[in-house]
């Protein structure tokens, strides 16, 4: 072929590879990726710390969730039982690990990812060739009865007191390594890095994942079963798949979450609350989307942070205004409006949504109205 | 008259309680096109499903390239080489174009990426949306993103069910030009209620009626036989 004119395909696929460094969403990327780095020296605030924290693991969290509902139309209410496995792995192999070690650590890492692969090939192999209802349930039900083992088996997981734990090293809260430019290295700083890295690798990750063959085949099968048996697609071996890979992220989250807090109990880490959060933020972010987790887990992870704060805003600013500061002290109700309008305003999501509207810009650039 | 790529023998196929196919029995020729012609409801569809496994046959054999199918899934049809063109635009509409492609080529090859070239040439408005969701294309663009894609896709033998429904005139004609090199790569059989496409890019035919074969030869007879023709309207 050297020598040889470009065909029509090679040349827009130069032409999409010399873009691929330019582009808006590249940059942003960067500059959120930067912000992120420099956001603990710039900013030393232990709460917005450990806001940013939060956020980046549930934003994975939620990325991970949307790989099995938004790419591949499989409703599962386990993820947050997932994220509790990966929890409970750290808290128990830390907690009884006497002393604890770096190795312990990675140790709960793979433990997480082997236990939520193994029951997560269980229940899909099970329920998954079923109506999609069934397998819902199914999860629903598991993912219950974890929470209910959380508390029970209290030999092991101190029932509804939750277990605490201490790091190992230089994550140990009580760490600390004197001064750099003014901040403060310590134990929680260091986590805070550790985050930080994980979830930018399982990020990048889940975004190779689903512009992979393999997320082609997830989104084919979400848009049309039938259409992708009939081009070749074993349907089920990728569901599986589908539901194996998001969970096993699912649980690395909880693990990171877990060395975040130090601390686990069933209702922070397998509660029905914290699958309903992963739900919300999906939906508001945008399904299908991966990079709505990002903007649905802040929306969220800010509005619970920051909504309470109301109370005292309204007090300063209206002392002697009742109805503001009874107003302010239901701030879960002010949630609810801010939820709803942004489901108004961005009925696919945040991402979904701007995506559409720039599809449309594009589509009438090339001639269809 | 060539081999036979596909041979049916008296397949029987039942929709829930419905008894569609009655024993339908017919060979495709390797290398020609065939027509599959016959009023609504009498069988047409349901015999491409049942040799693609969509609807199971519940009796009788389908062989395609010397391989007994007729137990087999969907997706091994598929894998064994056979390409399949649903009525009503089938494109994944969620998908861009590009993505439309690249799931149809099982194994991305320098061969398959080839094949897009030729296709641009044949569906210049492919190329211009490439990268747009096949869903906001025209009934037309789906149409013939449908079929450009079972073309990429590799297959020795490409079912297609009513590739002109609800397409104007004028896109119909554009479709039977690029059927017609179509079938210089691959063999076809088409089901279709337009006799004109039909006359146009078949090369055999079989006329159904009430799930079973009643009638079958050359297209050029057919379309040479006045009465023939009204009865399989």
């Amino acid at each position: 072929m050297t020598g040889q004119a470009p065909t029509p395909v090679q040349m827009e696929r130069q032409r999409q590879r010399a873009r691929r460094y330019t582009r808006p969403g590249f940059l942003i990327q960067l500059a959120l990726l930067a912000c992120l780095v420099a956001g603990p020296m710039l900013m030393p605030s232990f709460r917005v710390m450990d806001l940013v924290a939060k956020i980046m693991i549930f934003a994975v969290a939620v990325a991970s969730f949307d790989i099995i509902l938004g790419y591949t139309g499989i409703i599962s209410f386990a993820h947050g039982m997932f994220f509790g496995l990966g929890a409970y792995s750290v808290a128990l192999i830390c907690h009884y690990s006497q002393p604890v070690q770096y190795h312990h650590l990675l140790l709960a890492g793979l433990l997480a990812a082997l236990i939520s692969a193994v029951v997560a090939v269980v229940i899909s192999a099970l329920s998954l060739r079923v109506k999609a209802i069934f397998f819902a349930m199914v999860t629903l039900a598991v993912a219950e009865f974890c929470h209910i083992l959380g508390y029970q088996w209290s030999s092991l997981t101190k029932g509804e007191d939750g277990v605490s734990f201490k790091l190992p090293g230089v994550f140990n809260a009580d760490w600390s390594g004197g001064s750099l430019w003014g901040t403060q290295i310590n134990g929680r700083l260091l986590v805070y890095y550790l985050i930080l890295v994980v979830a930018v690798l399982l990020f990048v990750g889940l975004v190779r994942f689903v512009r992979s063959p393999v997320g082609r085949v997830l989104k084919a099968i979400r848009d049309n079963e039938q259409r992708a048996t009939a081009l070749g697609y074993r349907v089920f071996r990728y569901r599986v798949l589908s539901t194996v890979f998001g969970s096993l992220v699912s649980s690395l989250c909880g693990a990171l979450f877990a060395m975040w807090l130090s601390y686990v109990n069933p209702d922070t880490v397998l509660g029905t609350p914290l699958m309903l959060n992963i739900l919300l933020m999906v939906i508001i972010g945008g399904l299908g989307t991966v990079y709505g987790g990002i903007l649905g887990a802040a929306f969220i992870k800010i509005a619970e942070t920051w909504l309470p704060d109301l109370q005292k805003l309204a007090l300063s600013l209206w002392p002697k205004v009742e109805f503001m500061q009874r107003l302010a002290e239901r701030w879960i109700l002010l949630f609810g409006i801010l939820y709803i309008l942004s489901v108004l305003f961005f009925p696919k999501g945040v991402v979904g949504t701007l995506r559409d509207r720039a599809e449309v810009r594009r589509l009438r650039r090339l001639g269809r109205p | 008259m060539p081999e036979a790529i596909l041979s049916l023998a008296g397949v029987h196929t039942h929709l829930g309680q419905h008894h569609i196919l009655q024993g339908v029995s017919l060979e495709a020729a390797r290398g020609r096109a065939t027509v599959l012609l016959g009023r609504n409801g009498a069988g047409k569809s349901t015999t491409l499903r049942t040799v693609m496994g969509l609807t199971p046959a519940s009796a009788g054999s389908v062989v395609f390239d010397g391989r007994a199918i007729e137990k087999a899934r969907p997706y091994a049809v598929a894998r064994a080489g056979v390409g399949f063109v649903p009525e009503d635009q089938a494109v994944l509409r969620g998908l861009t174009v590009e993505e439309n492609f690249r799931l149809a080529m099982l194994q991305e090859s320098p061969e398959a990426w080839a094949k897009l070239d030729t296709i641009f040439e044949l569906f210049a408005d492919l190329k211009k949306f490439w990268r747009a969701k096949a869903g906001v294309l025209s009934g037309g663009q789906k149409q013939m993103l449908a079929i450009a894609r079972a073309f990429v896709g590799d297959h020795k033998l490409l079912l297609i069910d009513e590739p002109s429904k609800g397409l104007a005139p004028i896109v119909v004609d554009h479709l039977i030009a690029s059927l017609n090199q179509l079938k210089q790569h691959t063999t076809i059989i088409l089901v279709e209620q337009n006799f004109h496409l039909a006359s146009q890019v078949g090369s055999d035919y079989f006329i159904l009626d009430d799930g079973r074969v009643v009638h079958s030869g050359l297209m050029k007879a057919l379309v040479d036989d006045e009465g023939l023709k009204q009865s399989s309207a």
